[in-house]
């Protein structure tokens, strides 16, 4: 991320560029909700108070790590299967053939939906909500690296033939990153999707994770720790693309520059969603 | 094998064989709707010679360089390079692509562009990277190896592309339609430098072009293919030599006469 490389004073502006509407945000809902009486709606001072004493005598620290832990782990596992199948069917035209109506058909089938389900078959503990998570990830990455893959120009196509590059070689240097900007494309889908089943994921079942930890507030209808939960959520979710971001820039580089240079490598038919 | 010996590698590189199609022909598609394109066409590529192909638009031209390059299959007849039939591509045999700026891979440095088929040949890091800087020399672009693809301009890519398949070994160069999408003056400088390498490595080249003055002044012959489907309508020889001069050779009575009956060919 360029911002990190940034002297303090224009570092200090630009996260204040970033961060004024979520400031306001929090002052209006602050005052707003100052004298609420609602039990579904308290006060933001009182959401506050359940989230640092969540913090500092409660579970959120293990919670989050907890959840953290499971959601990384998944992507990881999605992205690795995901890219790998992706390419393998990508580059085998016979092979995408053959399961295209599934890949259309799972397209459209949303992955969250099939959570209980998995849940119920795979049990409790932390290995299953894993897998759960990186089985709701796989797809978006799988997808995409399959478009990805399927976009190489014909000219680098028939480059690698007229060179005899060998296999092992193509996929890592050539099929690979010309396929990286969709795959990470796809990974940003996955990252949206990871944090909703990671929640959902430790509400069916589990005895700690954020998810829990809303979960067992809401059951005892201490809605101010539940709604402390669900901001916790958000920042983690706010916190992971940023991550995201940096990963992207670090694997991205030259398609960034490529893109911003007048002859950009046009290598594959351009991206379908472009990140900034 | 060792930097030295790649060193002088490039220098004595000397095409040794011809490259020639006999009886070729091709259809795309199979059955009933097939479309025969190529109509039993016999060109020959002599060692050291540049050959160019010129044709109506879709006449068959990049599918005949395509058949030299051993990407395509014949139909019928064979690409042959010295004794021996082609069944695929060979090491002998690079290509350049028209389109520069998508067979350069824009996240490899230009040098690792350049060096990426040796790599595939499993020659060591150091001897590739002698090599390519070598080669980008022999091109004129010996500060463009750190650089990536799109950092530099289309005649600057379109020598990084030349580089890599003289960096390949080859004898034979192909290239499709090479200079078609750089400013006039960038095209005089790349064609000077394609009969610049020909001189000085002693390689052959067959160049497709839709420009009939680029293919008089590369040419040693000229090969003109008309028709549906294609076969050669005339093989025009072009009595300039080895060394040519963009003014001088085009202001020859000989060029004038040579590309009018490329035209009259073209336009029958
Ligand atoms: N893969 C293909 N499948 C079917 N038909 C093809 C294919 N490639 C080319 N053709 C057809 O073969 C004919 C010759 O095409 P080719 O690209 O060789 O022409 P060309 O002389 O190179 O044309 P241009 O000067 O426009 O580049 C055209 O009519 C084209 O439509
Ligand atoms: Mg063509």
């Amino acid at each position: 991320m360029t911002t990190l490389l940034l002297p303090p004073a224009r570092l200090l502006l630009r996260l204040l560029e970033r961060l004024w509407l979520v400031a306001v945000l929090a002052a209006g809902w602050w005052f707003v909700s100052a004298d609420s009486t609602s039990v579904y709606f308290p006060a933001l001072s009182a959401i506050w108070d359940a989230l640092v004493s969540g913090i500092t005598s409660g579970t959120i620290r293990t919670d989050v790590t907890y959840s953290l832990t499971n959601i990384v782990l998944g992507l990881v596992l999605a992205t690795i299967v995901g890219t790998a199948l992706g390419i393998l069917i990508g580059e085998l035209e016979r092979l995408r053939q053959v399961l295209d109506p599934f890949l259309q058909f799972v397209r459209s089938v949303p992955q969250s939906a099939l959570i209980p389900i998995v849940i119920g078959a795979l049990g409790i503990g932390q290995a299953p909500k894993i897998y759960m998570i990186a089985f709701a990830c796989v797809w978006p990455v799988l997808l995409n690296t399959i478009d990805g893959v399927r976009a190489i120009a014909p000219e680098v196509r028939d480059m690698a033939k007229a060179y005899q590059i060998p296999h092992s070689l193509r996929l890592r240097r050539m099929v690979l990153p010309a396929a990286m900007p969709q795959i990470m494309a796809g990974v940003r889908v996955s990252l949206a999707v990871g944090v909703v089943v990671m929640v959902v994921s430790e509400i069916f079942s589990a005895t700690v994770g954020i998810g829990h930890f809303i979960n067992t507030a809401g059951s005892v209808f201490d809605i101010s720790a539940a709604w402390a939960g669900t901001l916790v959520v958000g920042a983690l979710g706010y916190l992971l693309s940023l991550a995201f971001i940096v990963v992207e820039k670090a694997m991205l580089g030259w398609y960034f520059k490529s893109a911003g240079a007048s002859s950009g490598g046009a290598t594959t038919r351009t991206r379908g969603k472009a990140t900034k | 094998m060792t930097t030295a010996e790649h060193l002088d590698l490039l220098d004595e590189r000397r095409a040794r064989h011809p490259l020639a199609v006999k009886g070729l022909s091709k259809s795309y598609g199979e059955g009933s709707t097939a479309v025969r394109v190529l109509e039993d066409l016999d060109v020959r590529v002599e060692p050291n010679e540049i050959v160019c192909i010129v044709g109506p638009s879709g006449v068959g031209k990049t599918t005949l360089l395509r058949c030299l390059a051993g990407l395509l299959a014949p139909t019928t007849g064979a690409v042959m390079f010295g004794p021996t039939t082609m069944t695929g591509p060979i090491l002998e045999v690079g290509v350049v692509f028209q389109d520069y700026s998508r067979s350069l891979l824009p996240w490899m440095r230009t040098r690792e562009n350049v060096s990426f088929p040796l790599q595939g040949k499993g020659m060591r890091k150091a001897a590739r990277r002698a090599l390519a800087d070598q080669c980008l020399n022999a091109v004129g672009l010996p500060d463009a190896g750190r650089k990536y693809p799109w950092q530099l301009s289309g005649g600057m890519q379109q020598r990084a592309a030349i580089a890599r398949a003289l960096a390949y070994q080859s004898e034979v160069l192909l290239m499709d339609e090479p200079f078609a999408s750089v400013d006039a003056q960038t095209r005089f400088d790349l064609e000077d430098l394609v009969l610049h390498l020909r001189k000085r490595l002693g390689i052959s080249v067959v160049v497709v072009t839709h420009d009939i003055d680029e293919a008089v002044y590369l040419a040693d012959r000229v090969v003109v293919l008309s028709g549906h489907p294609a076969h050669v309508v005339d093989v025009v020889e072009v009595p300039f030599g080895q060394d040519r001069d963009q003014i001088q050779t085009k202001a020859e009575p000989a060029f004038t006469e040579a590309r009018a009956r490329i035209l009259g060919r073209i336009r029958r």
